[in-house]
């Protein structure tokens, strides 16, 4: 079989839709299940559990009761051109896929010093410290699906877009002899869970693709887009403090997107009605 | 040559170094580094054939649609189903995480068994079905000879309606027992509410997707409320879009910043236990303005007015009361929102076109008050949104078959007519159906337990409970025990013998109604895997039992199975026609009008089988319903103030003063106040000064605090400021906290006249001054390793009141003191 | 017992003294071992780095005694290839330190990896764009050359130098000696400034972050020049601390004194372009990511004294003190010099480890403390065990100060 060049051709991305999502966190858990996540007893240790898509909760600050809070799903944001982890992993353990955007992670290969975590911004990468919890005795080992390979202590791993399904999807699209696949027949486990269906996922590139249109919006933004680490995730918000909360601003810099909405009444708190 | 010390030392220096020279060394490494790839102890998931089984899930009443990835005969992967009306993609997280409790083996019950340790040690050891059967109808049958069926007490946790529930109520009949008991659950306050102003017995039915203003007191819509994946489906549908052209618009009123509270366009903060108040608050404004909807009032409904009873004298109606008691300042008083809130509240809410006023506490697994929630119907009714696509519609129950008649023998006609020991029905309680805080204190007040035998069907009220642990005790003094859970939960800890049932992917079953769902749909859910042990059906099991026990109750149980009783009820449905059992995601359930698939089938045993392959039957959402005959209430109208009420008030004040007897049931307004909705303060028996902060307990969508053990997957999503280790968190306001000299992370007692527990202090701008929030699901005192000892179950703490009239537990109000630890 | 071993015309302690000397050591060397036991055959769980903390303490060590064991090639690079004859009085002392400390660093390195039977992956799957990379292969050659440049100085003990061919081997070792300096020199740049480069290069870490000259972001060239200004600081230091134990006096002024004011110069040069450093920082990549230079140290334990401390007592100070003659002739200034630069560059590297990582980027993100478990810091003193008495039987059997005899000559 010819090997296509696809170079650069597909570019997957996920966009989030903040005012949507409901932190009820089915997406961390449809993530942890469908990428045989070790679970361990103690999970409240957050610097060490793993969590590819993370939920933070944030908040606006304000004194009760004009207080708000939000959640930010985080998977990894699988940055494009050159993320901050490809470059200096020792390995070459993960890499950029050209041809699908997405940033790729070896475990048989990472030897795990740890580099890649001290580089991402995001704590989108995370290290086994502990071998993978399933214990055979409990028969925890029964749900484990054969599609992503459990991973041994010692090493990182991280959000892969769930690029087994990419591959699944490719899979069926070639025995039906088709080169591409359509929009819905590759997304990632937590936009098909969200039962908010506050993530889209496509093709950046792809113009017919929801998630092309959706990121030319003003509301969209990206997290620590400053930085210049070109995040394929992107978020939605109509909330500026949220918007604002993305990423780091100096006094003044941050012009929040002017938006008219019925809740401009006096006794509001809501979107439009944040000064910043 | 001779070996001297010498020739050694050089025969070995000269051999390690000859090796390095020959490929040993790296294939050595290269060996270890493969080894290190391919660790035997990590494991490696064997493959096989892949396959989808689709099925409900019916973790919680929700019942949202599933389908099940399988390899071989191993379950992998729970997904929502996008075919599947409730749910369109998407499902919560404790059903996401499903495969945990099905395949964590020290969560379940392997197969029947009898207690070994002492009770609530958790020690059992397996017996086979016939032993464990004929222990448990041995025991019945003993009753029965003794003429006391009644000291049989079952709790059932399977949701109102379900095919289980009916059968276990049935054996119960059959048995001659009348206490049968169900933990509490918002569908009472619901169903107690529209009984008393709308005469209909009908599940609750709001169309909130129609409808383009929710006004929410205290759904946790977000954290569980309802059906979860269609209520967060519709909050997906409502932020979808343009955020300044967004059709609906939602207001929560709800003590803390919760994420519903958050989420929603405006937030409305009044003290705990004081939404009814605010609601008649915003009736005021309505009314007084005028903006009330004048052709329902006039023509459906009743008690708007004063009236004039037979008698002739002279009663106060709704109106009357709402314009003098409940001004939009003297409900801030009540409330602490602002007058100028509820005035513009009143106004938007009146304003909408299709407005929704509903109402609800968290999720739906705790109850309500009866007054708030007859206020907040009284909002719906004012605007006329009662019958009218958005708001409230009353549609007929399930048309399932009932179940042909039994034969009542003469032991259990006696039993029948002992009294209940829950006193629900009673002159004082109605018209509750079933009162477990009642049933707890009746065994804790007794010398000894008037129950003798204990049946626990999907509960465990040891946890669940808000009784600050009274359950626990009277357990402590029931003779035998037997739980049907398949989880080692707290109450099966406390059982004397156990017969398992399978979980929900190992079984059939059904799903009726999910909580608030606008149209009648009936779940069926599949086996999605063999069941894994010993373990069976627990609409089997009741079959199995009625035999043993004896004929006389084996002969009202004439099905081969529980899917030959499961059959029969549903054959109603066929008789009912136009059930559909296939969905398409492009005409929505709720979508009125458009084009529909016919149902496709024309035998009952057609039906069947497609409901069997895709899950349910239901009827998408109808036009509004013709009002002759829609209320069945003693006027035939909806009545704002209740002709039941004023009749059960006059009927409990027969021979005593009326005053008392209002006292008596718990009521503090006059005679004719007391018969519509309004405002009464909870009460207390604390001493304020000793205990000055409030305790309330709120649900999370992430965190089972039902009867189902959480999966340990959701342990994940929970926040380091909710559990920490093994501590979990007191949510309360820093101003709190600073008074009472509290930072973040501090170690607390929070003690109530009902009991004490300990938890860290989170500090949050949004949890109202004065309130100690505490999360309920944490605190197991059963499982394994994953669930136990994480935290602590504000049930403890609860010191429960009781609503007036339905008797109901009022959990929201437990005054405590924190004392630093 | 053990005389025929020590070097001639020297005094040394009895047997057992030095038996007692050694025992604090073999006790730091036994906790490490158990600890690296623990934490070989458990994982890493033994400590407490996560996440968050994906370096700690055992980078801190290592980026240190790197740092530190600079002056080893750097005197190298004096003596053989600039030709400061004076210094052929150190240099042994010089290179010894430079092998501990590199040999301490690469067996903390083996354990600190989550997987170290596949630590070879980085050469077998090397990504020539991580400057990890390049510091692995510079530090793996270089430790190799320090082995070769050891090699002469052990042969030089009095027993091995009875083998006719050992002697022969050693002294035609020495006489090529300039080529390996060289070596040396070459690596360390290299590795000492891809360090620097790690950390420059995490473009995603605005506190770290440096902008730079072609592949290398300043921090890269700071890290050469901090190494080489405080590594014969550290030489002297270590020194001076053998003739504390000794009460000895084992290398002539003159060889200390111009180590002094070589270091003086580089400090000096160096604080100068670290503070256009920071001020390039401060003024460029901080604001460029919307942050201000206190917005790093509004939580937590750290603070701006850090870096005043770094720049000003631990770098303009001691600068001043070497610079000056009269100072730097004045044994407890020179020492308290040679101490406030070493603390400064270990201090700099905290700042680009610990800090760096201890500081959220994303603003709704929290800020995570640390404390090293037992386990960790049994590995990191093990170190300093190991140094202690590598150096110490250096010291007892081989000729390590040339001048040893002619300034202690033995009077009976």
């Amino acid at each position: 079989m010819k090997k296509e060049n696809d170079h650069g051709k597909h570019k997957y991305g996920m966009v989030i839709d903040i005012d949507k999502c409901t932190g009820c966190g089915t997406c961390m858990v449809a993530c942890a299940a469908e990428n045989n996540v070790s679970v361990r007893a103690d999970q409240s240790d957050k610097e060490r559990t793993i969590t590819w898509m993370r939920l933070y909760k944030i908040s606006n600050g304000k004194p009760f009761p004009h207080t708000e809070i939000s959640y930010i799903p985080r998977p990894c944001m699988h940055c494009d051109h050159h993320p901050p982890c490809v470059s200096v992993c020792v390995a070459t353990a993960t890499k950029l896929d050209f041809n699908t955007g997405i940033v790729s992670q070896i475990y048989t290969r990472c030897i795990g010093c740890r580099y890649c975590q001290a580089a991402c911004p995001y704590g989108a990468r995370y290290f086994n410290w502990w071998d993978a919890y399933f214990p055979k005795k409990k028969g925890l080992d029964r749900y484990l699906t054969p599609e992503v390979s459990p991973r041994m202590r010692g090493v990182v791993e991280k959000c892969t877009f769930c690029h087994h399904r990419f591959m699944r999807a490719k899979t069926v699209a070639y025995a039906e002899d088709r080169r591409e696949i359509e929009e819905d027949e590759y997304i990632t486990a937590c936009t098909e869970a969200c039962p908010a269906q506050a993530i889209t996922f496509g093709d950046l590139n792809n113009p017919d693709h929801e998630v092309a249109r959706l990121i030319k919006h003003p509301f969209t933004f990206r997290l620590l887009e400053r930085i210049g680490t070109e995040p394929k995730v992107y978020y939605h918000s109509s909330r500026d403090w949220v918007r604002k909360l993305a990423d780091n601003f100096l006094p003044g810099e941050y012009t929040p997107v002017v938006n008219q909405t019925w809740a401009e009444e006096e006794w509001s708190t809501k979107p439009g009605r944040d000064e910043f | 040559m001779k070996l001297t010390r010498r020739n050694f030392i050089a025969a070995v220096i000269g051999g390690i170094a000859g090796i390095q020279a020959t490929p040993l060394p790296w294939k050595f490494t290269d060996d270890v580094a493969i080894w290190t790839q391919n660790w035997p102890w990590v494991p490696v998931p064997p493959t096989g054939e892949f396959s989808e089984v689709t099925s409900v899930c019916n973790l919680c009443p929700g019942g949202c649609g599933i389908v099940v990835k399988k390899v071989d005969d191993r379950a992998v992967k729970i997904e929502g189903r996008t075919d599947y009306p409730i749910n369109p993609g998407g499902i919560c997280p404790v059903g996401m995480g499903g495969l945990q409790l099905l395949y964590d083996e020290s969560l379940r019950f392997t197969g029947p068994m009898k207690r070994v340790g002492l009770r609530g040690e958790g020690l059992f050891t397996e017996i086979s079905w016939g032993e464990a059967f004929d222990m448990l109808a041995g025991r019945i049958s003993t009753q029965r000879r003794k003429g006391a069926p009644e000291a049989v007490a079952a709790i059932d946790g399977s949701p109102e309606g379900t095919t289980v529930s009916e059968l276990v109520k049935r054996l119960m009949r059959a048995v001659g027992s009348p206490n049968y008991v169900r933990p509490p659950s918002i569908c009472d306050t619901y169903r107690m509410g529209n009984l008393l102003m709308q005469g209909t017995l009908s599940p609750m039915a709001y169309d909130l997707e129609n409808s383009d203003f929710v006004l929410s007191f205290g759904c946790g819509l977000l954290e569980g409320w309802g059906a979860p994946g269609r209520v967060m489906n519709a909050w997906g549908m409502w932020h979808q879009g343009n955020p300044a052209k967004r059709k609906t618009r939602i207001v929560q009123v709800e003590s803390r910043a919760s994420n519903t509270a958050s989420k929603a366009d405006i937030w409305v903060a009044p003290r705990p236990g004081t939404d009814g108040a605010l609601a008649l608050g915003i009736a005021h404004v309505i009314i007084k303005s005028g903006k009330y909807d004048a052709r329902f009032v006039s023509d459906h409904s009743w008690g708007f007015e004063d009236w004039r009873s037979m008698d002739g004298t002279r009663h106060t109606g709704f109106k009357t009361v709402v314009l003098e008691k409940y001004s939009p300042e003297k409900v801030a008083e009540i409330t602490g929102v602002e007058p100028k809130t509820i005035v513009s509240l009143a106004r938007a809410f009146a304003g909408a076109k299709a407005p929704v006023a509903i109402y609800g506490k968290g999720k739906d697994s705790l109850n309500g008050s009866l007054y708030e929630y007859m206020a907040v119907q009284s909002l719906n009714a004012l605007v006329g949104s009662i019958n009218r696509p958005g708001g409230v519609l009353l549609p007929d129950p399930l048309p399932l078959s009932n179940f042909p008649p039994m034969k009542v023998d003469s032991v259990a006609v006696g039993g029948l007519r002992k009294p209940r020991l829950d006193q629900a029905g009673t002159m004082r309680y109605p018209f509750s159906d079933s009162l477990i805080n009642n049933f707890t204190d009746a065994i804790n007040r007794a010398p000894r337990s008037p129950v003798d035998t204990l049946m626990v069907f999907s509960a465990n009220p040891f946890f669940t409970l808000p009784d600050g642990g009274g359950f626990k005790k009277a357990l402590e003094k029931i003779p035998f025990i037997v739980s049907f859970s398949p989880y080692r939960d707290e109450t099966a800890n406390m059982a004397d013998l156990i017969l398992p049932d399978s979980t929900y992917l190992e079984k059939m079953d059904d799903t009726v109604w999910p909580v608030g769902l606008q149209y009648p749909l009936y779940g069926l859910s599949q086996p999605v895997v063999e069941p894994l042990y010993n373990t069976k059906n627990v609409g089997d099991t009741v079959i199995e039992l009625s035999r043993a026990i004896d004929d006389s109750v084996g002969s009202s149980f004439p099905w081969e199975s529980f899917e030959e009783a499961l059959k029969e009820r549903a054959k109603g449905l066929f008789e009912a026609g136009e059930g559909l059992v296939s969905y398409d995601a492009g005409t929505p359930a709720w979508q009125r009008g458009g084009d529909r698939d016919k149902p496709g089938y024309s035998s009952f045993d057609e039906m069947w089988e497609a409901m069997k392959e895709g899950g349910m039957w239901y009827r998408p959402v109808g036009s509004p319903r013709d009002w002759q005959g829609l209320f069945n209430t003693p006027s035939k109208k909806f009545e704002f103030t209740s002709k039941l009420l004023v009749q059960a008030i006059a009927d409990y004040s027969k021979g005593q003063s009326e005053k008392k007897a209002l006292k008596d049931m718990g009521l503090s307004a006059p005679a004719d106040e007391a018969c519509m909705a309004h405002y009464e303060a909870p009460e207390t028996t604390a001493d304020r000064s000793e205990y000055p902060f409030l305790m309330l307990p709120y649900e999370m969508i992430n965190l089972a605090s039902g009867w189902i053990p959480s999966p340990p997957f959701l342990y994940k999503t929970i926040f380091e400021n909710q559990l920490l280790k093994d501590k979990s968190f007191a949510t309360v306001n820093p101003a709190t906290a600073a008074k009472a000299n509290l930072r973040q992370g501090d170690l607390v007692c929070i003690e109530s006249q009902a009991g004490k527990v300990e938890a860290r202090i989170n500090l949050f701008e949004g949890a109202m001054p004065g309130i100690v929030y505490l999360p309920l699901g944490f605190g197991h005192t059963a499982y394994d390793e994953f669930l136990k000892g994480k935290g602590v179950n504000p049930n403890n703490v609860v010191q429960a009141g009781q609503d007036p009239i339905s008797g109901y537990p009022v959990w929201w109000n437990t005054p405590v003191k924190l004392v630093k630890v | 017992m053990d005389s025929p071993l020590l070097p001639h015309g020297v005094k040394r302690c009895s047997t057992w003294a030095f038996f007692f000397w050694t025992l604090p050591w073999l006790a730091l060397l036994a906790w490490g071992g158990l600890s690296a036991f623990l934490c070989l055959w458990k994982g890493l769980n033994q400590t407490n780095m996560s996440n968050i903390f994906a370096f700690a303490l055992w980078i801190v060590f290592d980026l240190a005694v790197i740092a530190l064991g600079a002056g080893a090639f750097f005197t190298g690079f004096l003596t053989y290839i600039m030709g400061k004859k004076e210094l052929k009085n150190i240099i042994n002392t010089a290179v010894i330190i430079g092998f501990i400390c590199y040999s301490g660093a690469m067996a903390m390195l083996g354990i600190d990896i989550g997987q170290p039977i596949r630590g070879w992956f980085i050469f077998w799957h090397a990504n020539i764009h991580s400057m990890l990379v390049e510091v692995s292969f510079c530090i793996t050659c270089y430790l190799m050359v320090l082995a070769i440049e050891f090699i002469p100085i052990i042969l030089e003990n009095r027993k091995l130098e009875e083998i006719k061919e050992l002697r022969l081997f050693g002294h035609n070792l020495h006489e090529i000696m300039a080529v390996f300096a060289a070596t040396g020199t070459f690596l360390s740049f290299f590795h000492q400034g891809s360090l620097g480069g790690m950390f420059g290069v995490m473009y995603a870490r605005p506190f770290a972050a440096r902008e730079g000259f072609y592949i290398w972001p300043w921090t890269f060239f700071l890290f050469v020049l901090s190494a080489i200004a405080c590594g014969p600081c550290f030489t002297i230091l270590c020194t001076k601390l053998t003739e504390f134990f000794t009460r000895k006096k084992l290398v002539p002024d003159s060889a200390i004194q111009l180590l002094a004011k070589i270091s003086a110069w580089l400090l000096s040069l160096y604080i100068v372009l670290k503070i256009a450093d920071y001020l390039g920082w401060m003024y460029g990549v901080v604001p460029r990511s919307g942050l201000t230079f206190e917005s790093f140290f509004r939580e937590g334990p750290y603070g701006v004294w850090m870096v005043v401390a770094e720049m000003i007592f631990c770098g303009i100070l001691p600068a001043i003190i070497l610079m000056v003659p009269k100072a730097r002739q004045n044994q407890a200034w020179l020492i308290i010099a040679c101490l406030l630069n070493c603390t400064g560059i270990v201090l700099n590297r905290f700042l680009f480890i610990i800090v760096t990582l201890a500081i959220p980027v994303m603003p709704f993100d929290r800020f995570w403390s640390y404390l090293p478990t037992w386990q960790e810091w049994g590995i990191g003193l093990a170190v300093v065990g190991y140094g202690f008495l590598l150096f110490s039987a250096a010291y007892r059997y081989l000729p390590v100060f040339p001048k040893e005899r002619e300034l202690n000559p033995i009077t009976e």
